[in-house]
């Protein structure tokens, strides 16, 4: 008689092995799906209309090259090529939420020694995609008494504002590159801030429609919670608005390149700002000739004082902005209703809250969107406090280092449109910070129970709103002292 | 609280009460409990428990069936604690019938039970923390620890819920070979993962905001519905079974009940069933330090000597090393006369009082079951708490349906 217990500690090299193993598959998946997407709609095609082997929606075989296109083949391949974006979001976003759903089961498997789900496909690879299939297949319900037009249009209301929220996200991802600057516009923070309160909107009105009482005090508390996040939230973003001065998402981002300190978790730069101010006082005291009058050599040491007094300040403001970021990540988890303010579904007490009478294609629709909503606060997050696409340490995976590499094997550069080094790492340096967040809201959401929805209206009006404020109104101050 | 939000005088707006069943389909009322509730808004006004749905005649079959048949059914009765079950049965029937109870028998039912107390605990510790929301995290890992002991179960009893091994007048095997020395593994490693869930769970701030001061049972109260066990030593009562009215060989081993002082809140009732796991844990070490005989294996190597003989005089089988006091047997009776035993379960005191007439079958039979009467204590706690501390406030007293509904 002997007893193995395989799963006793969370720390299990062999799952987590396979854990990362799945991630880095299912990222190339969507990755090449994206390109692959972009590069035909981008690229391709409007190389084939504009060299004439598409003529009219039909193909011409019989071409000639370097003949400049015409005017109306102009006008073909520009829409093409203005579709890229929203083709990119439109292959990205079913992909990137099936991984997600799937990414989240076997995460919180390991947080809970289980294994998870790992019988569909290899090692698991296809479960959610059998979950979409089943999904579809399913009868659609409509319950008896419910509104039906409200009904259907509550998940199409609760998604779209996802797609479209993520639209100048892309830009900043891409570092406005090639065709994505498109869809930048001057005002971007602003416009996904806009978008991402819709979403409440589709959850009351699944609410109400259903004709069921859970649905609607499911619903009831959306609204009363969303109302409630979304003030500390927006202030907690128009702090970051503030210290870089703009509202566009792209400059947000690109002003903080140049390695993680001058990320605006750490206050945009304030600390290296500040020692290189501590820097040259030092040095100004230092080289200081020894026959300098006694005035001079008190003005230095004044100025040294006085870029200490910066550098406790930066401090300061580095402790703001972390102190922000938790707000935001606080208000975000209750914006996407995830636990622990996962109170418009709360299992124990509404069964499934608003989506109790959803099913079929409809339930899969909130599903996604939900998932598809914890991408677009984490990619929030990323550009506005993680420095979106920029690199850590400068000069390690960004276009810098490719540029060093090319140089010192003297390789030559890809010319290809779409995979210039700098939307790469900027790319591959987003998901790598997306993903640290969501499996950190992964495992916040396998650690803590719910909140009490007294407590959260407690804890959003009393606590959050007042110390965004005060937060609002340090940041002002400490930016000047820098 | 509710009041304020009902009426709205000066735009002449009214509010109506909302009515919801909550269950029997619903996900957290643990089986089929159907609650009654009238809602203010988010407050309950009125609650009313709807019983019965679980409800299988358990009594009924026993009176139908021999007393060999309906033991293998007792375990039924609350899947959770099967042992004790059996136990209270076992007990009543022994004190008809006076049957003496090998030591051995004795000290193998003390550590089996205590083994199920802190199985059942586990499990309500796990699915306590689903009603409060923790989906996903934490209930999985007093399943870990529950995993160990089932599979403990399954080894000396043959199944991991519905043991059927507590009989009339003993216990049914001996433990296999390995049993003892994974059981002392397991008291051992315990302590420390009752400390880890006390570091995850006790600290929380959330789940402190959620329990304290929330389902508050006052002591007079939970003694006039009759409450026991955990849920009444929350609220400050010291009454438990083993303490009181020692049976078995509760008297031989040292143990403290844990008592809560103040108001016995959820989180009290919490607290309460931690300490409970962590003195289970002790009175099993105890226990297989004083068993007679010692450890399986040890007595199987002494019985070689007498090539098992079996016989009522022999020193290694005979005595107090004996399993049972009683044939087992298809067809056995219990004589005449009636009687009622109780033991501590882990929901609280479980009694069975059964009338025999000297046949094969029992004449009468009754359980006295903790849940039913821990139960309908409920209306008290709820009225006046918003929805969300309803499945805390229910699920803190730890109810089993089939327990209620019998």
């Amino acid at each position: 008689m002997t007893y193995t217990y395989p799963h006793q500690t969370p720390f299990n090299i062999g799952e987590i092995f396979k854990f990362s193993r799945l991630t880095v598959i299912w990222l190339s998946i969507i990755f090449g799906a994206v390109w692959a997407a972009c590069f035909l709609v981008g690229v391709a095609i409007p190389f084939w209309i504009d060299n004439g082997f598409i003529v009219n929606g039909s193909l011409n075989l019989f071409t000639k090259f370097n003949e400049a296109p015409s005017d109306a083949s102009l006008i073909w391949s520009n829409t093409f090529r203005a579709l890229t974006p929203i083709v990119a979001v439109a292959v990205f976003i079913p992909i990137n939420a099936m991984f997600m759903v799937l990414c989240e089961r076997r995460a919180l498997a390991l947080f809970t020694v289980r294994k998870g789900p790992n019988r569909v496909g290899p090692d698991g690879l296809l479960q959610t995609a059998a979950d979409a299939v089943k999904l579809l297949f399913k009868e659609d319900i409509t319950p008896r008494g419910a509104d039906i037009l409200m009904f259907t249009l509550a998940p199409i209301i609760f998604f779209a504002p996802s797609i479209i929220g993520m639209v100048p996200l892309l830009a900043a991802v891409t570092n406005n590159h090639q065709l994505f600057s498109i869809v930048n516009i001057p005002t971007g923070i602003f416009y996904v801030i806009a978008v991402s309160a819709i979403p409440v909107v589709g959850i009351v009105m699944g609410g109400w429609a259903s004709n069921n009482k859970y649905s609607l005090v499911g619903g009831l508390r959306s609204a009363a919670q969303a109302i409630s996040y979304e003030i500390p939230l927006v202030l907690s973003i128009i702090t970051v608005c503030l210290i870089s001065g703009t509202l566009d998402v792209v400059s947000i981002a690109e002003r903080q390149a140049g390695g993680i300190l001058h990320w605006n978790i750490f206050a945009g730069g304030a600390l290296p700002q500040a020692g290189a101010h501590l820097g040259a006082a030092l040095d100004n005291l230092k080289n200081m000739s020894t026959d300098v009058t006694e005035p001079t050599r008190q003005a230095a040491w004044a100025a040294v004082n006085q870029a200490w007094g910066g550098m406790v300040a930066a401090f300061a403001f580095i402790g703001c902005m972390f102190l922000l970021f938790g707000i935001y990540a606080t208000c975000a988890c209750a914006e996407i209703n995830r636990i622990p303010f996962d109170l418009p579904e709360a299992e124990s007490e509404l069964v499934s809250g608003y989506n109790t009478e959803y099913s079929g294609i409809k339930f899969a629709i909130f599903f996604l969107a939900e998932f598809t909503n914890l991408f677009v606060v984490s990619s929030i997050a990323t550009v506005l406090f993680l420095g979106g696409g920029s690199s850590p340490i400068q000069g390690f995976m960004d276009a810098q280092w490719w540029n060093w590499l090319a140089s010192v094997n003297n390789w030559t550069m890809p010319t290809v449109p779409f995979i210039n080094s700098e939307t790469f790492f900027g790319a591959f340096w987003v998901v790598v910070k997306v993903y640290s967040l969501v499996i950190f809201a992964i495992l916040v959401r396998g650690t803590l129970p719910r909140f009490r929805i007294d407590q959260l209206m407690d804890f959003g009006w009393k606590r959050l709103i007042p110390l965004s404020l005060f937060l609002l109104l340090a940041v002002t101050f400490l930016r000047e002292l820098v | 609280m509710a009041s304020e939000l009902i009426t709205l005088k000066t735009t002449g707006l009214k509010t109506d009460e909302m009515i919801i069943n909550m269950g029997p389909q619903h996900p957290a009322t643990h089986g089929v409990l159907r609650l009654l509730l009238t809602l203010d808004g988010e407050f309950v006004k009125h609650v009313e428990p709807v019983i019965g749905h679980l409800h299988r005649a358990q009594e009924w079959q026993g009176q139908n069936r021999t007393w060999f048949q309906y033991q293998a059914l007792i375990d039924r009765v609350d899947y959770l604690s099967g042992m004790f079950t059996s136990w209270a049965m076992a007990r009543s029937a022994e004190h008809i019938e006076d049957i003496k109870v090998p030591l051995r028998a004795e000290y193998y039912r003390v550590m089996v039970s205590e083994m199920n107390r802190i199985t059942s605990h586990l499990l309500w510790l796990g699915t306590y923390l689903i009603d409060l929301g923790a989906m996903f995290g934490f209930p999985f890992y007093p399943f870990r620890e529950r995993e160990k002991l089932l599979d403990l179960f399954e080894a000396i009893a043959g199944q991991r819920m519905m043991f059927n091994y507590i009989r009339i007048g003993g216990v049914q095997h001996e433990a296999p070979d390995g049993w003892f020395a994974k059981l002392k593994q397991f008291t051992e490693d315990f302590p420390d993962r009752v400390d880890e869930y006390e570091a995850i769970v006790t600290e929380n701030p959330i789940f402190l905001k959620r329990t304290k001061g929330v389902g508050r049972l006052k002591k007079s109260v939970a003694m006039d519905y009759g409450v026991t066990g955990p849920s009444l030593r929350a609220s400050g009562v010291n009454y438990d079974l083993r303490k009181f009215k020692p049976y078995s060989v509760y008297d031989r081993l040292q143990f403290e009940v844990p008592v809560m002082e103040g108001d016995g809140d959820t989180w009290a009732r919490y607290m309460c069933r931690i300490a409970e796991m962590r003195q289970s844990n002790e009175i099993i070490k105890q226990c297989m330090a004083q068993i007679p005989g010692g450890t399986a294996d040890e007595l199987r190597e002494k019985r070689k000597a007498c090539n098992s003989c079996g016989k009522e005089d022999c020193a290694n089988c005979g005595g107090d090393l004996k399993l049972s006091g009683k044939k087992q047997m298809a067809g056995m009776r219990i004589k005449a006369g009636e009687g009622f035993a109780a033991v501590e379960s882990p929901r609280g005191v479980l009694g069975c009082y059964i009338i025999s007439n000297g046949s094969d079958k029992p004449a009468r039979f009754r359980w006295r079951n903790p849940s039913f009467s821990n139960l309908s204590v409920l209306p008290e706690l709820l009225v006046g708490s918003p929805i969300a501390d309803i499945m805390a406030v229910f699920g803190s007293i730890d109810v089993i349906l089939p327990d209620v509904d019998r």
